[in-house]
């Protein structure tokens, strides 16, 4: 039948159109082109202040890098949606090579493709039996394996395969990545970040989302025991710790520490130390000497204290950590029945106590009331990426360290010659294996 | 002595070896006997450089602020020294590649008289730096970055090779130079993986995020990045020569970057 010819190169040129995106997909031209893009645009992200609001950049930059910014979504470049394109052209790409290799494994697994195989064959006048055994000894040495022989007739077959398992290496490697970008997308659709703080001796669990801002409330409340701020001699801080108790309608479900490095769980949340805020003074405490007898006397803000063995009664007005010689000072106010109230400054390093009609005072230590800052979070895809990490880790280890290789032997033999014909395939360092199997039989079998 | 006035003795020690390698090269070519004096020193320099960092450990233990030398600039620097200098002998012994070495102990040389610009006091590490992530993240980075150094080195060898025909007979075969260029990035690549992995896991447990597009992670993706198309380069498409060779050296542009670049851009992970 004779068919009009633009009707035949019509419905070729359809299936080369899907074909070609098809190829598009699973070809590795694209993927080479992928990655250096990502790795181009990523770059924007890095000298482009991100996160930052547009108006910031409408009054620091030019109206047109402003126009640009708005336009490419640069002051967000990891969120915006051309980003979010390439990763999906990259994820698409990758799941068509994986489909695309992983067809092949099963026929490779079990022994198949000729592929980059080399072979020759020798003819020596040895019995058959010794062949056999020679041939076999050296072969074994190099792969350090045994093989599979089989007998047909007057012809043996002797096969060796190893590090089979090398197969595995890419897919692994592949299917991590997308796992891990699953993890990803995972964590931020279902995921949380943000801030609380809270006061030494309260409790919270209202907090701030990052980075919308927004206020929203937790399950539990945190309820902060007490802040501890120890430094190292030269003043630098050397750990920060809450001691928290996590409470449920009123009721302690778990207490612990949160230290740097060291997030409390609660219920799939966790919980970080990010900093801390001084707030005031929780306590102050002085030394009170009647007559030789010294006696500690704590002052805490808001509230008057009568010194014993006396008619005064001292409150705290202020303190100040002091940066001078004479360390932290303490204000006092001072009041007796019958005396103008007066106040009186203590500093920390003085060496002499104030007096008091027939008492003498002085400033020991202060503890400071702390805020402590922490970050909520809570990441349901966290898990899931830890697991693709683990997987590409062990993809890569495999590709690494195996290296497939495969041996197949036929020896014939008749009237007092054998022949052997050896093919051998190796994925990797192809010509050192031709090289040492072909040196190694030949060399064995040397007497031709 | 100090572990920082041992450090200055190995800087001096590794231009010596340069020199001595330099010589025994063009006295006596790829060949030379003296090459051999050459390598007899450089692996006694380099285990005086193990020495100073082991010391350095112990130092800071008796300093009271005991931690691994591998928390700030300066001890960074040194270390990355070390995983170099370590790269270029494994390649030597692996590839009989002395001329490698020639190219490469000056660049080692270059990082640790580096740190004399750099404070070398042993510091208490403050909160955020208290992990064993932080020893597990900076070692595997930094043999990757080694790894690449050695694969930058041969890189740079093959172009010269290639540009001056001249030049080409007395530098090895285009073969070897290119199988040290692919290998080197084979064994940099799973290190860097692991590398950012780490420093992911790390950042979970401190900040309850693994991944927050900072400077120095995204550039760090970056090299990952460029390392991956060049593998793909190679091991798919055939790519070998010349065109991986200046990959290498992009690859390489890319490590200096996420080093010290980064730390020129505002972010957490600076130095400064």
């Amino acid at each position: 039948m004779n068919l009009p010819k633009s009707v035949e190169s019509g419905s070729t040129k359809k299936k080369s159109l899907i074909d070609s995106i098809g190829s598009f997909f699973t070809s590795v031209r694209t993927a080479i082109a992928l990655l250096f893009l990502l790795a181009a645009v990523s770059i924007i992200g890095t000298v482009i202040p991100q996160d930052s609001a547009l108006d910031q950049i409408r009054q620091s930059a030019g109206s047109f890098s402003y126009r640009l910014v708005a336009i490419l979504d640069l002051h967000k470049v990891y969120r915006s949606w051309w980003f979010v394109l390439l990763l999906v052209l990259l994820s698409l790409n990758l799941v068509g090579c994986l489909i695309r290799r992983l067809r092949v494994i099963p026929q490779e697994w079990a022994g198949g493709s000729e592929k980059n195989s080399f072979s020759f064959g020798l003819s020596v006048s040895r019995p058959l039996k010794e062949v056999c055994d020679t041939v076999v000894l050296v072969i074994n040495r190099i792969l350090r394996i045994s093989p599979q022989i089989s007998e047909k007739g007057d012809r043996i077959t002797i096969v060796w395969s190893k590090h089979r398992i090398y197969l595995l290496g890419f897919p692994l490697i592949h299917i991590a990545i997308i796992i891990i970008l699953l993890g990803a997308v995972i964590g931020l659709a279902y995921g949380f970040k943000g801030t609380i703080q809270i006061k030494e001796g309260t409790s919270g669990n209202r907090f701030t989302l990052i980075p919308s801002g927004q206020v929203a409330s937790l399950s539990f409340d945190i309820a902060l025991e007490g802040f501890t701020l120890v430094r190292y001699p030269t003043g630098e801080p050397k750990e920060f710790r809450s001691d928290v108790r996590i409470l449920k309608n009123a009721t302690e479900e778990a207490k612990g520490a949160i230290r740097v490095n060291q997030p409390l769980t609660f219920e799939g949340i966790s919980l970080y130390q990010s900093d801390y805020r001084l707030l005031g003074i929780k306590e102050v405490k002085l030394g009170v000497s009647d007559h030789g007898e010294t006696t500690d006397l704590v002052l805490q803000p808001h509230s008057t204290v009568m010194v014993p063995g006396t008619e005064y009664t001292i409150g705290l007005i202020s303190l100040d950590p002091g940066a001078t010689k004479r360390g932290a000072g303490v204000e006092i106010s001072v009041e007796k029945s019958g005396e103008q109230p007066r106040t009186i400054k203590l500093f920390r390093k003085d060496s002499a106590p104030v007096t008091l009609g027939s008492i003498e005072i002085r400033f020991l230590d202060y503890q400071p009331l702390y805020a402590t800052g922490l970050q909520i979070g809570y990441d349901p895809g966290a898990q899931v990426v830890w697991v693709g990490c683990a997987l590409l880790i062990l993809g890569l280890f495999i590709s690494l360290f195996t290296n497939l290789r495969r041996i197949h032997i036929d020896i014939t033999g008749e009237a007092g010659r054998t022949e052997i014909g050896i093919s051998g395939r190796s994925r990797k360092m192809r010509r050192e294996f031709r090289e040492t199997v072909e040196m190694k039989v030949r060399q064995a079998l040397q007497d031709n | 002595m100090t572990s920082t006035e041992l450090n200055t003795l190995v800087a001096f020690g590794y231009m010596a070896t340069a020199v001595v390698y330099l010589v025994a090269y063009i006295v006596g070519g790829a060949k030379s006997r003296f090459l051999i004096i050459a390598a007899v020193l450089f692996i006694t320099i380099w285990g005086l450089h193990t020495g100073a960092i082991a010391f350095r450990w112990i130092e800071s233990y008796q300093l009271g602020i005991g931690h691994a030398p591998l928390s700030n600039l300066y001890e960074s620097l040194v270390f990355f020294a070390w995983a170099m200098a370590l790269a270029l002998l494994v390649v030597r012994f692996r590839f009989g590649a002395d001329i490698i070495v020639v190219f490469g102990l000056p660049l080692v040389f270059l990082v640790m008289a580096s740190t004399f610009l750099v404070d070398g006091n042993i510091k208490p590490l403050i909160p955020a730096l208290q992990s064993n992530w932080l020893v597990a993240h900076v070692i595997t980075c930094f043999l990757g970055y080694a790894g690449f150094t050695s694969s930058f080195v041969a890189a740079v060898i093959l172009l010269l090779a290639k540009g001056s025909q001249s030049a080409a007979t007395y530098l090895p075969r285009m073969d070897i130079l290119d199988d040290i260029v692919y290998r080197s990035v084979l064994v940099g690549f799973p290190l860097l993986t692991l590398g950012i992995v780490t420093g992911a896991a790390w950042a979970d447990y401190a900040w309850g995020t693994y991944w927050s597009w900072d400077p120095k992670e995204t550039w760090s993706l970056i090299t990952w990045l460029v390392y991956a198309a060049f593998l793909h380069a190679r091991v798919t498409r055939g790519w070998s020569g010349g065109r991986t060779a200046v990959l290498s050296v992009v690859g390489f542009m890319a490590v200096l970057f996420t080093y010290f670049g980064v730390n020129y851009l505002p972010g957490l992970h600076s130095y400064f």
